[in-house]
């Protein structure tokens, strides 16, 4: 036998690697030369400074919380994310390594999309940190509900989605200035999205995931609707997928004809689903949960109210949330509020408890004190209702006395424990005693007609003496515009004047007088004189 | 025959090639220079900055007309001219420039100079009868703080990704000026004639200058 006629030895099988091993190797490779964790301790203290430290400000309540996410946390990625990602991006244009990199088997789009991917996925990590901790804290501290996860999607979104965009600026003009100048483009962007859906310029500001801070009590009684956050995930998702096709579709992407197929398609259809959220975007209406009605110029808090977008919104998002009020009686009147504001609710005895008292037996005295959701009231003629006192208002029988928790102690707010008691009693007292003037939609103090005068005088020298009778000193409630009635000079003096000398009687006798005269008080035919 | 003899041309032997003309090598190695700092597409970048402080002023791209409010956008522009001029520290060549260049660090310090100058004027021209909170006081303060700390990013990350230390700076600052915080180090958030502010700006556009002159850019291998 010779060589010639010697069978052939069998050529041993290669293992062939799996396919989607190379590429998680690539991934790897990525995820340990992306320079992204070089910038965690500069956004950990920013994390630490900025939204950690506003959200320790807000009441504990999940919803108001977790707004920090998209508002504080997320733009203090964005301009890391953007230059990093078109760093990245730029990578082989500005080391002229192209040529090497195309002749490599797999083609050029693999390997960037391993990088954009690697970029993202640092981004996402370290976003889902900040957003532990918070969520950590905050579950530590709520004491009712859940955390909400439409903002950690949809910020989770937005940054895949900012990398994407800056990854395709990178790749497409790969010069030194382009990371720092993508960088400001987009927070220039990211600034004007936020000015935008803070100053309702129109409908589609809603597609800015950066926007203004919810009520206390959103998600609280109703759930809250996640119409806007669907339609932003989409028009994100859409614009990461188009951005990530055009990259597949440029000439270094080194991607075949039906590679470049593929590419083709992926972008058109992420511009399908970014204009198709557009178009949602602008059929977006701000309504009040739970009743439908849209703010007005007469509902203080048509600022904060959810926005709504017919086409994606669950009619399940309206049903009130079922849960059981906490209760303490003060006065013999039992004073409740939502199980998530549990922690305020010592301010609010300690609120409505002078006032109570002092009022307790009257006609239309409150049997019932408890909490309704914010714009659930509807301000009556004469009621004191301004945008920095809260709402309230006797309704039912027997009567129920409903506030609500605007303005609870909130240190991101300037909201103070007394101001938040002060504003609570302003609020019984004048849904006790109204003025019968109409509050003007502007906010500002509720002026009486000229015939009027006498009888809204005596009316808030009334409210004036239960405040002062309650502990609220006449100076405090002219700094804190407790009383939104502007009287005539000559009139608001005698006003005060009346009001010091009915504080002043015996809580027996002022008991009495209202006993016999609140009916007449009430019914405008009262005058100063006829004050004790 | 060795090497050793050649010192000179042999005679008869092919002349050595004539040495280019050099009329203005002054002239010739600030221009190479220039090319290698791509200071054209800075200044153009420069430019373009202005255009969008106008844009930004002309429509009221502000978040408010007072306070903090109206810094952001203005100091967001001001940080894209800091790390513009920061990241054309960057040299292409490293080490063998170094070794050669004699003027090398006047260069720097002229380019750097030049360039902060030139972002002046581009951002004040774009703000100019526009309204800009604090006025041309504050710009100069607030870009060449910015330049002066993009400056030094330079020194210790290479000029390539000198562009963290000034948009690093912005994020600080923009909380900062949200939140009141009142250090000096934070000199966007005080008044243009406020001393502290205006020193430190000083410098920090002082030392990153110098540092430029002396030192100039890292040469990062990974660039």
């Amino acid at each position: 036998m010779t060589a010639t006629s010697a069978p052939a030895r069998p050529r041993p099988a290669a293992a062939r690697p799996s396919a989607a091993w190379p590429a998680w190797r690539l991934l790897r490779l990525e995820l340990r030369r992306s320079p992204m964790p070089w910038t965690f301790p500069l956004l950990a203290a920013l994390f630490a400074f900025d939204p950690y430290r506003t959200a320790m400000g807000y009441p504990a309540v999940w919803t108001i919380r977790a707004s920090v996410l998209p508002n504080k946390l997320l733009p203090d990625f964005v301009v890391f994310v953007v230059a990093i990602a078109a760093w990245a991006g730029s990578r082989d244009g500005r080391r002229r390594t192209l040529d090497l990199v195309e002749i490599t088997p797999r083609p050029r789009w693999a390997g960037q999309l391993a990088a954009w991917a690697a970029t993202t996925i640092w981004a996402i990590a370290a976003f889902l940190a900040g957003t532990a901790v918070l969520y950590a804290v905050t579950a530590t501290q709520a004491t009712w509900g859940g955390p909400p996860w439409w903002p950690v999607i949809v910020s989770c979104a937005e940054l895949a989605a900012l990398a994407a965009l800056g990854f395709t600026a990178g790749a497409l003009w790969p010069g030194r200035f382009t990371a720092p100048l993508a960088a400001v483009a987009t927070f220039l962007l990211s600034l004007e999205g936020f000015r935008n859906a803070v100053g309702r310029s129109s409908a589609y500001a809603v597609l800015s995931p950066t926007t203004y801070v919810p009520g206390n009590d959103a998600g609280v009684f109703y759930r809250y609707p996640p119409d806007v956050a669907i339609d932003q995930l989409m028009f994100l998702a859409g614009l990461a997928v188009v951005a990530l096709g055009v990259l597949g579709l440029a000439r270094s992407s080194g991607a075949g004809a039906g590679l470049r197929r593929g590419a083709a398609v992926a972008a058109a259809a992420g511009l399908a689903a970014a204009a198709t959220a557009v178009g949602l975007a602008g059929t977006a209406r701000q309504a009040l949960p739970g009743t439908g009605r849209p703010p007005s110029a007469t509902s203080p808090l048509g600022m904060q109210a959810a926005w709504v977008i017919p086409a994606l919104h669950d009619a399940a998002s309206d049903r009130p949330l079922p849960y059981i009020p906490v209760c303490q009686t003060v006065a013999a009147v039992p004073v409740c509020i939502h199980p998530a504001f549990r922690v305020f609710l010592p301010d609010v005895t300690a609120a409505l408890g002078p006032v109570l008292r002092e009022i307790a037996g009257l006609p239309g005295a409150p049997a019932r004190a408890g909490q309704a959701a914010s714009g659930s009231l509807v301000p009556r003629s004469g009621q004191v209702l301004v945008d920095w006192t809260p709402e309230g208002e006797i309704s039912g029988t027997p009567p129920v006395f409903s506030y609500t928790a605007d303005q609870v102690p909130a240190r991101s707010f300037g909201e103070s424990r007394r101001a938040f008691v002060t504003g609570l009693q302003a609020a019984l007292v004048a849904a006790f005693v109204p003025a019968g003037v109409g509050q003007p939609a502007t906010g500002a103090p509720a002026v009486p007609g000229r015939r009027t005068v006498p009888a809204v005088a005596a009316r808030v020298a009334m409210q004036e003496a239960l405040l002062m009778a309650a502990g609220v000193p006449l100076g405090t409630q002219r700094y804190q515009g407790l009383i939104q009635v502007q009287l005539p000079r000559a009139a608001q003096a005698q006003a005060d004047a009346a009001a010091q000398r009915f504080a002043a009687l015996p809580a027996a006798t002022r008991h009495a007088w209202l006993a016999r005269h609140l009916a007449a008080l009430r019914a405008g035919q009262l005058t100063l004189a006829r004050l004790p | 025959m060795t090497t050793t003899g050649l010192r000179a041309p042999a005679p008869g032997g092919p002349a050595a090639p004539a040495a280019p003309s050099l009329r203005w090598p002054a002239l010739r190695m600030t221009s190479l220079f220039l090319a290698s700092r791509r200071v054209p597409a800075a200044l153009a970048a420069l430019a373009l900055l202005g255009l969008v402080m106008r844009a930004a002023l002309y429509w009221h791209w502000n978040l408010g007309s007072t306070g903090s409010a109206a810094q952001a956008v203005p100091l967001l522009i001001e940080a894209g001219a800091g790390a513009v001029i920061a990241v054309s520290t960057y040299s292409p060549f490293g080490e063998p420039e170094r070794a050669t260049g004699r003027w090398l660090p006047w260069l720097r310090l002229g380019t750097a100079v030049a360039l902060t100058a030139a972002a002046l004027g581009a951002l004040a021209a774009g703000a100019a009868a526009a309204g800009l909170a604090w006025g041309t006081l504050g710009l100069l303060r607030n870009v060449a703080g910015l330049a002066g700390l993009g400056l030094l990013t330079a020194a210790v990350t290479g000029g390539l990704l000198a562009w963290i230390g000034p948009l690093g700076y912005l994020m600080v600052a923009e909380i900062g000026l949200t939140a009141g915080w009142g250090t000096p180090l934070l000199w966007p958030g005080r008044p243009p004639a406020n001393m502290p502010g205006a020193l430190c700006a000083g410098l920090v556009f002082a030392a990153g200058i110098a540092v430029t002159t002396v030192r100039g850019a890292r040469d990062s291998p990974s660039e």
